[in-house]
């Protein structure tokens, strides 16, 4: 393999291995060389090949990597989850950050815990579905979103409690009406 | 009310500050206007930082299908905090950060399960040829198409840190050291002195094989 000869390091480590080049190079902590008027007084030639180089880069970024068109639109639909007059339940415990892991268990539930005000949503992500609990229990209707479509709606019991039988696939949110109150769960991907 | 696109440093020849030129300061115009109900405003938005968002799920080496949610989920969450943003002006910033968070979910979710597929970009050179064109014009394309597949080779090939740091950098419009910042968690004033070494190292591996 040819990549040998560059004998560029692995990693993390290859920022602060040899300069490939020998050129001197302003040290971390330094002004934004090549940025602000660097010129031959900043100890190394006019740098404009970083600024030639990073365009080349970024057209090529568009040719072989661009955002996808469908994604684009996808994006430019979202428009209509906006909503102002729903309060937005923030996710307030994720178990794939805030959990320490326990040894030897790989397919642990997946926690979640989203509150607005005293409205606590709290859901259990499991390879069948969703397991959910409004607290404290309301009488509330409750649809799973997964787009600005109009979701699935789920049955809540006197407990606050409802089960969604298949787990969602790509985001999704809980949209939750009680009283006159409207709350979505922060969008997430479960 | 202003609806237009955001402005674009793009691909004239005139070097630009990083972050002057790309003039953000309407992104919170736009946001502002989105949440007041204007569409085109949104869809500003969307243009103007969609392709942020999206090298930030490239930088970090989301599989393709992982990219697609990722990159929803942070549209879909924008969408809902719209008019609920302490700084608006910063949208491109909550993007990348928020795209960046998401990202990291995904990597630990990985972790924990299983190993997915590694995004398999060189093949996706783009091959929508312009099948009506002459033969030299599409030789000459055929040239820079091989010139653009390379410096992208090289540039895949780069130390993670590098690869990254540029993935983001090479976004388009170029996003703001402070969006480059948000997107990989360094400091902003690292950001200067890295991107100069990366792209020396890429010019090294470009010219070490005569493509320079």
């Amino acid at each position: 393999m040819d990549d040998a000869l560059n004998g560029e390091g692995f990693d993390g480590e290859e920022l602060h291995g040899e300069e490939v080049r020998g050129e001197p190079d302003g040290e971390p902590g330094g002004a934004f060389d090549g940025q602000l008027g660097d010129g031959p007084a900043g100890g190394e030639p006019d740098d404009g090949f970083t600024t030639a180089l990073e365009e080349e880069l970024r057209q090529a970024a568009a040719v072989l990597d661009p955002m996808p068109p469908e994604l684009l639109q996808i994006a430019v639909d979202a428009y209509a989850l906006h909503d102002l007059e729903a309060r937005v339940a923030e996710l307030t415990f994720d178990s794939l950050v805030d959990a320490l892991p326990v040894r030897g268990v790989t397919d642990a539930p997946r926690m979640l815990t989203f509150t607005a005000g005293e409205v606590t949503v709290d859901v259990e992500v499991t390879s069948e579905g969703l397991l959910g609990q409004l607290l404290p229990p309301r009488p509330a209707g409750i649809e799973i979103l997964s787009g600005p479509q109009p979701g699935t709606p789920v049955t809540v019991d006197e407990m606050g409690r409802f089960t969604i039988d298949r787990p969602p696939s790509g985001p999704f949110a809980l949209r939750l009406r009680t009283g006159s109150d409207v709350i979505t769960t922060e969008w997430l991907r479960a | 009310m202003r609806t237009g696109t955001l402005p674009s440093a793009a691909y004239d020849d005139v070097s630009y500050t990083r972050g002057g030129t790309v003039d953000r300061t309407d992104v919170g115009a736009l946001v502002q206007s989105a949440a007041d109900g204007d569409a085109a405003a949104w869809k500003a938005i969307v243009e103007g930082l969609g392709p942020l968002v999206w090298s930030v799920v490239r930088a970090h080496r989301l599989s393709e299908a992982d990219a697609h949610e990722v990159s929803q989920t942070v549209w879909f969450r924008f969408a809902q905090h719209l008019g609920r943003l302490r700084e608006p002006d910063k949208a491109g910033a909550w993007l990348a950060r928020t795209a960046r968070h998401e990202c990291l979910k995904v990597i630990r979710n990985q972790r924990r399960l299983t190993l997915t597929d590694d995004p398999l970009l060189l093949d996706r050179v783009s091959e929508e040829g312009v099948p009506e064109q002459a033969l030299l014009e599409q030789e000459e394309a055929a040239a820079r198409n091989e010139r653009v597949r390379r410096l992208w080779q090289e540039f895949e090939e780069l130390g993670e840190r590098c690869r990254q740091l540029l993935r983001v950098l090479i976004a388009s419009p170029p996003p703001s050291y402070q969006e480059v910042s948000a997107a990989l968690g360094i400091a902003v004033g690292s950001i200067g002195p890295l991107r100069q070494r990366c792209l020396r190292r890429l010019r090294a591996r470009l010219e070490s094989r005569g493509t320079a």
